[in-house]
């Protein structure tokens, strides 16, 4: 009896196929399908001639379907790859720089207080419907983003008042200064919206359930179609002054990574965003396939409790001598694959302002060993607190116990709930903690006024409870003046100082990777703009 | 009858109401905030809290429930929080993409299974026996991510006969809209270019939804049937000299198959709701795809009125199963 079960794997398999062969929709196929046996076919290498996609048109393989697309509500990066290209912006970041130049408006000026900024608007940028951008349209935007009171408003509650000065002419009155403003009018919420969504408006949403699904922007593209669950299409803007090379884009929803990695493979898609890591290695092989690798200015560091956790940790040798028993080259293979770029400092390679020449820490355990011995300190303790917010972060909790036993600091992994790590990182309760952190705008802003300037201890972003007179009075010098040039050397004096003082481990940036086929031409990759597309310039 | 089915749609209100409760509740006590998810980790206190208002969030979890059952009770599903668009239009654009999808599969699964399991019955222990529930326990035991996967490799990658994921071709325009259900508003309105395509593309997940099902409806076809061949009245039929197709159709099939459409008809209902991890491996646009994006984003309304459909399904299955005993078996009809 048992005889009759030993079914090898190839035959199961050609009964499968053959099964499934039976149920196959067309006639045509299916008489294909017959001719082929499946059980000598799975060692054929595959053939993509029957799917390359049109040369004028661009397929882009997302995980999901997105939510709302209205600028002044969506927070998400998801939507803003749709929404970026269908809108303008007064500035727009330049190439793969974090810092600005002129979009809708072709120059601007800041009063010396910081307080007015006036920006006059280039002639001829046109809505898809063809109605001209104009001041008001900038005022109209931004009053209703306020209005709306979601997300992006908080971005913006630095602003007064908007003043129609012309038609051309638009002034931004602010309640305090920001230099940081000018990068906050060039990310996603930015966009210049049509006034005439107030046509669309429905209970006084200002147009919110409209613009959820439409756009209404003076960008390159505009949405045409949303088969929901299914694809995004957007197809160009006639009355754009930009003429761009492809003239569809799908954005199709493919939620599982094989089949997107498949279809990437084959030829149907043009890029595909959502392959793991660990598949992306053996995709680098494929011959009609490049892996695109930048680092992005998503950062993974370690708070070290300067004020209020173990008494050793005050002593800046004590950090210094953790800063130098991690072996960061191994850490970022164990937990990231390798797909990873090892900070210097605070401030991340590809945002303005990020030193070079910096001091980068590397593993030395005797100097380590001898920072610990001048700092009088031994047989030390310390607790780390994470949380399963990171699936990576259990990995790396365990690398560096390891790498701190080697310097005889005991590390005690303390995991929690993500919610209590919260709380307990917004007191202060732990010696070391694990965290993330990413900028909302292209500015050293987010990186060091957040992190080192004493007013902002705990979660607001100081979440080293670190002091230092000298760094304060740095960072808040470059936060009032408009300067870049000034701004930027203030910001690398303090840089130095906390680089030296070590308040945070400054474990590593995660890298960006992308797979596009090869025959897509001119992506360039902005790290203010991750999973964005400059589709405008783009080619096939 | 009458009576019987009047009791049941009572009992079905109270079924839901218990639905509606318990996910309400549930959905509220997961840790995670909606509202943070869509202002952002660094929005002010205050910003939160306008959107939490903007929400509803602000109120009591009870007064919530009250609102949104108010809501409900006039067949409003309320917004849901990540498109914005009221729940019931997300629902009726995704429903009908999985009922295509399960009713195909459960087509498959019974024209094949049910030959197959009579088969297994009568040419007990012989090779075609053997064959048959090999295929069922293939089936019962292989995950559909991974038949799916197979599927795919072999007749998207290498034999480039089938699609690997959508409804229907980018560039075929799908069917006027009358019940969603593609196959059948292609059919009714003529449109041969949108069957075709559609049928096309609704091949392999059918299949490999089918595939598990098959097993299903094999096994228990086969063991109703095995027990329904061994009674006293087929022997005293056989003994009559009733014998052939009239004795399998006639009298064993009929009788086998009572115990064979509670399975099937639950089983029915598990490929509404089940069809989740089918729809995300072929990109297919059905509720169970909406669903899970619904939840990494604490999309409660959305969560609620797939929850409440697939109930609902699922209660009305269970009526049409009860119904069908009543047909079947007389014994059942005091």
């Amino acid at each position: 009896m048992k005889r009759r079960w030993s079914f090898s794997f190839p035959s199961l398999l050609l009964v499968l196929s053959l099964l499934v062969a039976a149920c196959s929709g067309t006639p045509a196929n299916q008489a294909q399908g017959d001719a082929k046996p499946a059980e000598n076919k799975p060692a054929e290498p595959a053939k993509t001639a029957a799917s390359s996609t049109p040369a004028d048109t661009l397929f882009v393989g997302i995980t999901a379907d997105q939510g709302t697309l209205d600028p002044a509500v969506t927070f998400d990066n998801g939507a803003w790859k749709i929404t970026y290209p269908a809108y303008q912006r007064l500035v727009e970041y330049d190439g793969a720089t974090t810092e600005v130049k002129p979009g809708l408006a072709k120059e601007w000026k800041v009063s010396d207080d910081g307080l007015n900024w006036t920006f006059t608007l280039a002639e001829g940028n046109k809505f898809a419907d063809g109605t001209p951008v104009t001041a008001e349209a900038v005022k109209f935007t931004f009053d209703r983003t306020l209005k709306i009171k979601k997300g992006p408003a908080d971005v913006y509650s630095v602003i007064k008042e908007v003043k129609v000065d012309s038609p051309t002419s638009v002034t931004f009155v602010l309640s305090k200064n920001f230099p940081p403003f000018l990068s906050t009018l060039a990310a996603n919420y930015g966009g210049i919206v049509n006034p005439k969504v107030m046509e669309k408006e429905q209970n006084g949403d200002l147009g919110q359930n409209y613009l959820a699904n439409n756009t209404m922007g003076s960008g390159p593209y505009q949405l045409t179609e949303w088969r929901k669950g299914e694809y995004i299409k957007l197809t160009v803007n006639p009355n754009s002054s930009v003429k761009p090379a492809l003239q569809n884009i799908f954005f199709k929803i493919i939620p599982d990574a094989t089949a997107q990695r498949l279809q990437l493979e084959q030829g149907e898609i043009d890029i595909a965003e959502g392959i793991p890591n660990e598949q992306l290695k053996a995709l680098k092989d494929s011959p009609n396939i490049d892996v695109l690798q930048q680092p992005s200015l998503f950062v993974d560091y370690i708070y070290v409790n300067s004020s209020k956790g173990n008494e050793a940790l005050k002593n800046p040798k004590v950090r210094q001598a953790l800063s130098y028993a991690i072996d960061y080259d191994a850490l970022t293979e164990s937990v990231q694959e390798g797909y990873a770029t090892q900070m210097r400092g605070p401030i991340p390679k590809g945002l303005w302002g990020y030193d070079e020449s910096s001091f980068q820490y590397k593993r030395d355990v005797e100097k380590a060993k001898s920072l610990l011995a001048e700092a009088g300190v031994s047989n030390l303790t310390l607790d780390l607190l994470y949380s399963d917010n990171k699936a990576w972060w259990e990995t790396e909790a365990l690398a560096l116990q390891a790498f701190f036993s080697d310097i005889g600091v005991k590390l005690n992994l303390k995991k929690i709930a993500y919610a209590t790590s919260r709380e307990m990182i917004d007191k202060g309760e732990f010696d070391l903690a694990m965290g993330v952190w990413s900028p909302d705008f292209g500015d050293p802003y987010m990186f060091m006024n957040y992190w080192f300037d004493s007013v902002n201890f705990g979660l607001a972003g100081n979440r080293a409870f670190y002091k230092n007179d000298k760094v304060d009075e740095l960072v808040r010098k470059a936060a009032s003046v408009n300067d870049k040039a000034e701004r930027e050397k203030l910001y690398q004096e303090a840089q130095k100082i906390v680089i030296d003082e070590a308040p945070y481990l400054y474990l590593y940036q995660k890298d960006f990777l992308l797979p596009v086929s090869k025959s897509v031409k001119g992506f360039v990759y902005n790290p203010m703009l991750e999973g964005i597309y400059n589709l405008a310039e783009m080619s096939k | 009858m009458r009576q019987i089915i009047a009791k049941r749609l009572s009992m079905l209100v109270l079924v839901l109401l218990g639905v509606t409760l318990i996910t309400f509740f549930l959905s509220h006590v997961i840790p995670g905030d909606p509202a943070r998810m869509m202002v952002g980790q660094r929005a002010s206190e205050e910003t939160l809290q306008e959107v939490r208002r903007q929400l509803g969030l602000d109120q009591p979890v009870w007064v919530q429930y009250f609102t949104y059952m108010q809501g409900l009770l006039a067949g409003d599903f309320g917004n849901s929080i990540r498109t914005q668009q009221p729940v019931v239009d997300d629902l009726i654009k995704f429903f009908p993409a999985t009922l295509e999808l399960a009713l195909t599969a459960f087509i498959i699964a019974i024209v094949i299974g049910i030959p197959i399991g009579i088969l297994s019955a009568v040419k007990k222990d012989t090779g075609w026996d053997h064959t048959g529930r090999f295929f069922s326990i293939a089936g019962i035991s292989t995950p559909v991510f991974w038949s799916g996967l197979i599927g795919i490799l072999i007749f998207y990658k290498f034999f480039d006969l089938l699609p690997s994921s959508g409804r229907i071709d980018l560039t075929v325009t799908p069917p006027t809209t009358i019940t969603g259900l593609y196959l059948f508003d292609s059919l009714v309105t003529g449109n041969w270019a949108a069957f075709g395509n559609s049928l096309w593309h609704l091949a392999l997940p059918a299949c490999t939804l089918a595939f598990a099902q098959l097993a299903i409806v094999t096994r228990q076809v086969r063991a109703s049937m095995l027990e329904v061949l061994g009674q006293e009245y087929i022997r005293t039929a056989l003994a009559n000299g009733i014998h052939g197709p009239v004795l399998l159709f006639r009298y064993a099939l009929r009788n086998a198959l009572i115990p064979t459409i509670t399975v099937v008809g639950l089983s029915f209902g598990s490929l509404l709701g089940g069809a989740v991890v089918t729809e995300t491996i072929f990109s297919w646009p059905g509720m169970g795809k909406y669903v899970v994006e619904s939840i990494a984003f604490l999309d409660f309304p959305a969560i609620m009125g797939f929850t409440f459909v697939i109930s609902f399904g699922y209660v009305i299955i269970n009526l049409l199963v009860d119904l069908t005993y009543y047909a079947l078996d007389p014994q059942i009809k005091e």
